[in-house]
């Protein structure tokens, strides 16, 4: 057999089959929950870091905690792993109480941003490090290490010393140094981060899948929308120190609760809502026909629910716009309209239709079911 | 949970942060007072005392060893020890110049060597000093003593008067001395160097006509901190020699290290050798002072680290 | 001047201000086999000095105490300036001046300051309580004054130079604080801690005017030997004893950089 490094991803009949041996093998612990009651973190009078958060992740969840830095998600994975404390607040693992447990004694590993292997260690003594401290015997420790590093396909790097690895090897040998411990909760601290784009799209697919064969309850941090939403069951999405909103990556996407979470996810045309009828807000735009009415006194427009030229004359809510921009993004388009003095941005998916030059009236439509309401931030 | 109970919690916490502080840093913190702060506090107040008889330190408390310390002797006033002062001053000041000059091609030549290299010749450089001061001392004794090449090439040139050597001289304290501190001021002037932006310096050559007011635009505001960092490294030591006057001056040409020491070995009068050691503590941290200051004014005051 | 010119005057400045560092040491060193006493002529070479060294008590009795006094002193400040050391780097975020002025107050003093304080304490101490008379007891506790700031500053930059997340992963990965300490934190600072005892070692050994002043009458070391020797009258003898330490340096300098040509990039 051709030794091929592990970075390439061959499906071979030999490793899905040690995969699945290693996946369908009864796991050592069940997957755990977790449970967070008012965790408030503050680092002095000025600098809050989380602002009385409570929420639950389920057993075998894929659960992400999405927001820009600083708005509290690397301090909630600190606390959840014991490396912080909490100032106030509870926090469940399994339905245990573990806030006053220290880090050493919690079930859980973390794969952190950095890596943070041991550089006086070799690849292998990284990856036993943590069952050497539980106090796992040698013989068992070496074959769960062995077992763990070809599961993810390191075996021919064991003996290597850490600074002679690539990035992708190092971020595989920390996610092996945290699995091989079969924690029952896996953090995971922006583990691709320092990855480049075709590495990430890679070990994103590969981590999802990791997760699914195991069963584990991962907690992701990460401040991409786009890996937030590929990856995770659950996603919440955080700003100063609060969650913003806790559901799964359609939702979110679809119907954000609020400006921060709609302008985080990507989208731009908010429009404020200056009265309200059974079914018709008045917005700059004009009056809009919508389905239902939520709370909130913003609307949402999403870009691609946009309809543009003749299919739109079909629908409700129907403007002429002027095209001021356009950009061809190969699998779709992007018009910056105008109507009246409201600019607009609408993406149109590419098949082949005609393209509308900057200058030109355009017919648009939007369908009432895809109008948001949304919150503003408070 | 309680609000009261969280500001206990917190309260513990940095308890805990204190007590770490302090019996990581603690011992050893109180081993440098005990062993150099406190003595430093008694040879101090022994400056104020009076010279009893045996040399011993006692009461009342006075400024007898200043006065002495001045020059005031029981014959009246003698201008010996402001002499030795000025000579401190002066073989630091030029020993201090000298290694500035000879460091900075070398420090320079450095840098443009291959990376690889770099360690080895830093090596080269500091390898003898690490070896005994004294020992050093001595292989110039022999070096310029009378009747070996250098000092009979002197005598030949006129120089010094037949049948003497090059030491015990001023001159050869001040070899010792440019000896001694060389390798102190290559490292940090090396480390200056290497941070070196040499663009800039490229640019400078490009622009300017003559290789000095490259060097005085370019290479100097650059290079400051380090050749501070140097002047400390170099300066403050060298002002308080004791081994290099002792042995290389032969008696006459001694420094005000050799002035304090002599108070506690052959003379026996420590509150006037306490007053000498109070002044060279003085000297010391004004000099240090003022480096300081002036490596913050320039701007690498992160980098003048003493 | 072109840059060429430029370059090659610099490298024969180079070799001439190496010749200048290195001949003291080469003229002690080539004295030391001299079949005759005298420092002007060279005439034949013989062990003759040597073999007067080996036969001498004193010189022997003299390097049985500096290697006495540098390996306990360097052992003790190992142990409390490391522990300065990790507590400056737990602590960095504090303000810490009180304490850095402490550690560097010992580089900066001058040395005969050093010993003449050491000195009038000790013997002050001695009178009023008969503890410590001057000895190698007394050396041994100023050399570790001296020895704690160095390896405290040796072992905090090694500190820096970890990736301060490895204390979380270690904690994340079941290490008790002991666990910690012995499998991780001792073991990532192992380097720094060689070095560290090292130049203990070096520092102490080659320390004169401190011993030399806290010294009792029958703790001379190597350099107040020589010291004592040399005020006395040059003697070949002492040319021996010298190149004997400046042999020593240079084995232990090639075996340091022998240890860090063979482990690349630690801090990487």
């Amino acid at each position: 057999m051709t030794q091929t490094l592990a970075t390439e991803r061959t499906a071979s009949p030999t490793t899905s089959k040690q995969e699945q041996e290693l996946a369908t093998g009864a796991p050592a612990r069940e997957a755990s929950s977790i449970t967070l009651e008012g965790v408030k973190k503050f680092f002095n009078r000025h600098d809050i870091a989380l602002d009385g958060v409570d929420l639950t992740i389920r057993p075998g969840e894929f659960f992400t905690l999405l927001g820009p830095s600083g708005c509290g998600k690397t301090t909630l994975l600190r606390i959840l792993a014991g490396l912080d404390t909490a100032n106030s607040g509870v926090v469940k693992i399994g339905g245990k109480d573990v806030t006053e447990i220290p880090s050493h004694k919690r079930s859980i590993n973390t794969v952190f941003q950095s890596y943070a292997l041991f550089p006086h260690l070799n690849v292998e003594d990284n990856i036993a490090f943590g069952l050497k401290m539980q106090g796992v015997a040698k013989a068992e420790r070496d074959r769960r290490v062995r077992d763990m590093a070809e599961f993810i396909q390191l075996s021919p790097l064991l003996g290597r010393r850490i600074e002679q690895l690539s990035g992708g090897q190092r971020q595989r040998i920390a996610l092996a140094r945290a699995l091989v411990c079969e924690p029952d909760v896996l953090l995971l601290d922006e583990p691709l981060s320092a990855l480049d784009a075709g590495l990430r799209g890679q070990l994103q697919v590969e981590l999802q899948r990791i997760q699914r064969r195991l069963g584990m309850t991962f907690v992701f941090v990460t401040h991409d929308q786009q890996e937030a939403m590929v990856m995770s069951d659950r996603i919440a999405v955080l700003n100063a120190g609060k969650i913003q909103q806790l559901s799964t990556p359609r939702e979110i996407f679809e119907r954000p609760t609020n400006t921060f979470v709609a302008r985080f996810m990507g989208h731009t045309n908010l429009f404020d809502i200056t009265s309200r009828q059974a079914n018709k807000l008045e917005t700059p735009l004009g009056i809009l026909e919508v389905e239902t009415q939520t709370q909130g006194n913003k609307v949402l427009i999403r870009p691609e629910t946009i309809e543009i030229g003749p299919d739109a004359a079909q629908y409700a809510n129907q403007f002429t716009a002027l095209v001021k921009e356009h950009f061809y993004r190969g699998s779709f388009i992007e018009y910056r309209l105008q109507i009246g003095e409201v600019s607009l941005v609408a993406l149109s998916s590419n098949q082949g239709q005609k393209l509308y030059n900057v200058g030109e009236q355009v017919l648009i439509s939007v369908c009432p079911e895809d109008i948001v309401t949304v919150a503003s931030e408070d | 949970m309680s609000q009261s109970s969280f500001t206990i919690s917190q309260r513990r916490l940095q308890l805990r942060e204190t007590l770490h502080l302090l019996w990581t840093t603690a011992p050893g913190a109180l081993w440098i007072i005990i062993f150099l702060v406190l003595p430093s506090l008694y040879l101090v107040s022994m400056a104020f005392m009076t010279n009893g008889t045996y040399g011993q330190p006692g009461m009342p408390l006075t400024l007898d060893s200043f006065r002495q310390l001045a020059g005031f002797g029981f014959l009246g006033w003698s201008p010996g020890n402001i002499y030795t002062l000025l000579r401190s001053l002066w073989q630091t000041l030029v020993a201090t110049g000298l290694v500035v000059i000879l460091s900075y091609p070398l420090a320079y030549y450095i840098t443009t060597c291959r990376v690889s290299l770099r360690p080895i010749m830093l090596l080269a450089v500091v390898l003898p000093s690490w070896t005994n001061q004294v020992i050093r001392a001595f292989g110039w004794m022999n070096l310029l003593a009378p009747e070996t090449p250098l000092s009979n090439f002197a005598q030949w040139m006129g120089w010094i008067p037949p049948h003497l050597g090059l030491f015990p001289s001023n001159f050869a304290v001040t070899i010792g001395l440019v000896y001694n501190f060389l390798p102190f001021m290559i490292l940090p002037l090396y480390s200056a160097f290497e941070k070196l932006d040499v663009h800039l310096v490229e640019a400078a050559r490009d622009l300017y006509a003559s290789p000095v007011k490259a060097f005085w635009t370019a290479v100097f505001p650059q290079t400051l901190p380090g050749l501070l960092a140097g002047v400390v490294l170099v300066a403050v030591p060298a002002f308080g020699m004791y081994v290099v006057p002792e042995l290389l001056g032969g008696g006459r040409s001694t420094m005000i290290g050799n002035l304090v020491a002599t108070q506690f070995t052959g003379a026996s009068n420590w509150p006037y050798g306490a007053a000498g050691a109070l002044l060279m503590l003085v000297a010391t941290l004004v000099g240090i002072f003022l480096l300081r200051r002036l490596g913050k004014r320039v701007g690498g005051g992160e980098e003048v680290v003493i | 001047m072109s840059r060429r010119s430029f370059k090659a005057s610099l490298t024969i400045y180079w070799w001439l201000l190496l010749f200048f560092l290195y001949l003291p040491l080469a003229v002690v060193v080539l004295f030391s086999f001299n079949s005759i006493n005298s420092a002007a002529t060279f005439e034949s070479f013989s062990l003759r000095w040597y073999r007067e060294l080996f036969s001498d008590s004193q010189v022997l009795s003299a390097l049985s105490n500096s290697l006495i006094l540098a390996i306990s002193s360097s052992v003790i400040a190992l142990l409390f300036g490391s522990l300065i050391g990790y507590g400056l780097y737990r602590h960095r975020h504090r303000k810490l001046g009180w304490l850095i002025i402490l550690i560097y107050l010992p580089i900066v003093m001058p040395d005969i300051v050093f010993g003449i304080a050491d000195m009038t304490f000790f013997v002050r101490l001695n009178s009023l309580t008969g503890w410590l008379s001057p000895g190698l007891d007394t050396m041994v506790l100023s050399h570790v004054t001296f020895e704690i700031p160095f390896v405290a500053l040796i072992v905090y930059s090694r500190f820096v130079g970890l990736d301060a997340t490895l204390f979380d992963a270690a904690k994340d990965l079941y290490a008790s604080p002991l666990k910690r300490t012995l499998h991780f934190i001792i073991p990532a600072i192992k380097p720094a801690l060689i070095s560290a005892f090292f130049l203990s070692f070096t520092l102490s050994i080659d320390d004169f005017v401190i011993s030399f002043f806290t010294a009792g009458p029958q703790s001379s070391t190597l350099p107040i030997y020589i010291w004592g020797a040399v005020k006395k009258g040059i003697t070949p003898e002492i040319n021996a004893v010298g190149a004997l330490m400046i042999g020593a340096v240079i084995v232990a300098a090639v075996i340091s950089l022998l240890v860090t040509h063979r482990r690349p990039r630690q801090d990487s």
